[in-house]
């Protein structure tokens, strides 16, 4: 190979691949405002970013799967949580994970901040990003069944009640602190749970089958 | 002796000493991330210093070290390959300055909540203004230096491309961007197009230089390879910033191009390999230092394995979908960061230090431990990351069983990462404090055959 052609393999692969990148930009800015829903970026939603963005929160937390592994990523949140246990979390984190494995800090996040932060989240979990994380799917179905057929949550029964996952000292579910023993049969169970603080009406929607056929579910919050 | 053959090189000295002890303080931090995940803390403790400042010094901290190494390591370079001195030893030292004392106040200001909230990117606006006049000192400094020479190389290109790329692409970075989908779109633009754009021309460039300098191979032959290589991390790395989009919100074709562009981004990185090795074989002088030899061969193969091998296994769409954002994200950053930028950083300083010294052949009894302690403690570190995060993908991901039961399961192997983390620290002091206080060996150096790099 001559020095000539070693050039050209640098300028041809660089620029090109430039081009199709400055393209792509291009047709990625056309197109966001389809996959993000533009229409609803209000002011409290970006005033809720900048709270997300105040508190450092993205350190701990992925969202869109980026930023810190410790803690549960956000993308979905606001279907997984539902609005008013994202304000206790925020707000009362000392209280929720007292017996938990990790802890969340006091950040000292005030009321108004915790609105915006709640309104962000909810327009972050509209952003259509082909289901990911996948283990948060069945509470965005959930959520938009129970919008658009409330009718069909109406006749359900309570669902069990179970502790949640690492949350509780001593009496909890076997494997709570122990993973490492749970037996097959537990696994069917705490695949049911709701995580930490959930809403319980997303999860009852959100419920699998048992292995008999029954639901679990539970009732709806009235509004 | 052959040592340093331009005064003004000495300016790089303190650029690595201080990239040393931020190193070394990255590596303490990390030591307390492991604690975090490993062990529950008291809620007192975690709400004066919470994961999240210590994950933003960790990572700033890393960043800071390895541009002042990059920095440090061009001004050691460019004299010799310019044939004269820096344009200005003054900018160089009061370039240093300003960053020095952004870095600092902005690891306080962390420390009181004075952040940005963007990983990697979290120091706030006053002080990344600071980082930017820096930056645009260092660049005119480079830049004067080489329209100032008589010598004409393409090395020197490089090198000026590679570093005003590095600083052009930190300003996206920089603006507040109202839609979250838009701010991580330009967020890689920094963060990808850095570690797999810019970082990678100067340290193929750094690298070209450090092995032509060695092995006396003929310059029109190392050049060659450069461009080849940095035409191929560009033309694969480029697009291939598409594999953080797949879940972002963004068009459906992002996914192949995003996902054939950075299955082929290993390429460069073996071709990489095998110029080392092809240079080490057809070598025309002795080896010197065997230890700076270690760092050569040692950063082609772990570059390819950490940024290559750990990168290709997680790159494309139907594996990410579930390893996303996951431990396994942990093991393959930690790898190829080590593997291919802290290691490039030693090398260069290896190289440099003991001459910027007066030492052509120096002692490296303690250097030879701390290489083989901080690069397998590293390896396993990774592995361990690798094992929590398949357990993560499968227990949270794929069975759905809940982040906070994956994540109990997945202690066990934080609490073996933190053992493994004291043992990579001791590693990283040993190398420190033998770089730091670097001495001559007793055994006399084998003559140099061949002046390297006389064809300039």
């Amino acid at each position: 190979m001559t020095g000539k052609t070693a050039r050209l393999i640098f300028w041809l692969g660089t620029l090109s691949s430039a081009a199709i990148f400055l393209w792509m930009t291009y047709d990625f800015h056309l197109q966001t405002p389809k996959f993000t829903h533009t229409d609803k970026l209000t002011d409290q939603v970006v005033a809720g970013k900048k709270v997300w963005h105040k508190y450092n929160c993205n350190d701990c937390h992925t969202i869109l799967g980026f930023g810190g592994y410790y803690a549960p990523d956000m993308t979905k949140a606001f279907y997984r949580l539902g609005e008013n246990n994202i304000a206790s979390i925020v707000r009362h984190p000392e209280v929720i994970y007292r017996n938990s494995f990790r802890k969340m800090p006091q950040l000292g996040i005030t009321e108004p901040e915790t609105k915006q932060l709640v309104t962000f989240l909810r327009w972050v979990g509209e952003i259509e990003n082909r289901k990911w994380p996948p283990q948060d799917e069945k509470f965005v179905e959930a959520y938009k069944l129970r919008e658009s057929q409330p009718q069909k949550l109406e006749k359900v029964r309570r669902m069990p009640q179970l502790r949640t996952p690492g949350t509780q000292r001593g009496r909890g579910l076997r494997g709570d602190r122990q993973p490492h023993r749970l037996r097959p049969a537990d696994l069917g169970r705490l695949h049911h749970q709701p995580p930490i603080g959930a809403s319980r009406d997303n999860h009852a929607a959100a419920g699998r089958q048992h292995a008999d056929g029954r639901r679990y579910c539970g009732l709806p919050d009235q509004p | 002796m052959k040592t340093i053959e331009f005064e003004s090189q000495r300016v790089s000295l303190w650029y690595f000493r201080i990239a040393l002890v931020l190193f070394v303080l990255q590596v303490i931090m990390g030591l307390w991330l492991s604690i975090n995940y490993a062990f529950t803390l008291p809620q007192g403790l975690v709400d004066v210093f919470p994961f999240s400042t210590a994950r933003e010094i960790h990572t700033n901290v890393l960043v800071a070290w390895m541009l002042l190494g990059f920095m440090g390591g061009t001004y050691y370079i460019l004299p010799p390959e310019c044939a004269r001195e820096l344009y200005s030893t003054k900018i160089a030292y009061l370039q240093l300055a300003i960053f020095v004392t952004a870095a600092v106040t902005a690891v306080v200001g962390f420390l009181f909540g004075w952040t940005r909230g963007k990983p990697l990117l979290e120091i706030p606006f006053p002080l990344n203004a600071l980082i930017v006049v820096a930056a645009l000192l260092f660049i005119a400094n480079v830049a004067m230096t080489i329209i100032k020479a008589k010598e004409r190389s393409a090395l020197q290109w490089m090198l000026l491309g590679g570093v005003t790329f590095l600083a052009i692409m930190y300003l996206f970075g920089m603006p507040f961007y109202r839609n979250l989908n838009t701010d991580y779109y330009y967020w890689w633009w920094v963060i990808h197009l850095w570690v797999e754009g810019a970082w990678e021309i100067v340290t193929a460039s750094i690298v070209a230089y450090i092995i032509m300098r060695v092995t006396g191979v003929e310059r029109k032959v190392v050049e060659k390879w450069l461009y080849v290589e940095t035409g191929l991390f560009l033309f694969t790395g480029i697009v291939g910033t598409g594999h953080h989009y797949y879940w972002i919100g963004a068009p459906n074709y992002w996914l192949w191009w995003g996902g054939i562009f950075s299955a082929l981004e290993p390429l460069p990185i073996v071709l990489m390999v095998v110029d080392t090795w092809m240079h080490v074989r057809e070598r025309k002088n002795p080896i010197i230092n065997p230890l700076t030899w270690y760092y050569i061969v040692g950063l082609a193969i772990y570059h390819l394995v950490g940024a290559g091998l750990w990168g290709f296994m997680h790159t494309l769409p139907p594996v990410n979908y579930y390893t996303h954002g996951s431990q396994i994200t942990v093991s393959h950053g930690h790898l190829a960061f080590f593997g291919a930028y802290a290691l490039l950083n030693l090398t260069i300083f290896y190289f440099a230090m003991p001459r910027l010294k007066g030492i052509n052949k120096y002692h490296d009894t303690p250097g030879r431990w701390g290489f083989w302690i901080t690069t397998i403690s590293m390896f396993m570190l990774g592995l361990v990351f690798g094992v929590a995060g398949i357990l993560q993908t499968y227990l949270e991901r794929f069975l759905d069983i809940g982040y906070s039961t994956a994540h109990l399961t997945m202690m066990l192997w934080f609490k073996i990462a933190f053992g493994i983390g004291i043992v990579f620290l001791v590693g990283v002091v040993i190398t420190v404090w033998h770089l730091l206080t670097i001495k001559p060996s007793t055994t006399p150096a084998p003559e140099e055959i061949v002046t390297p790099a006389a064809d300039i």
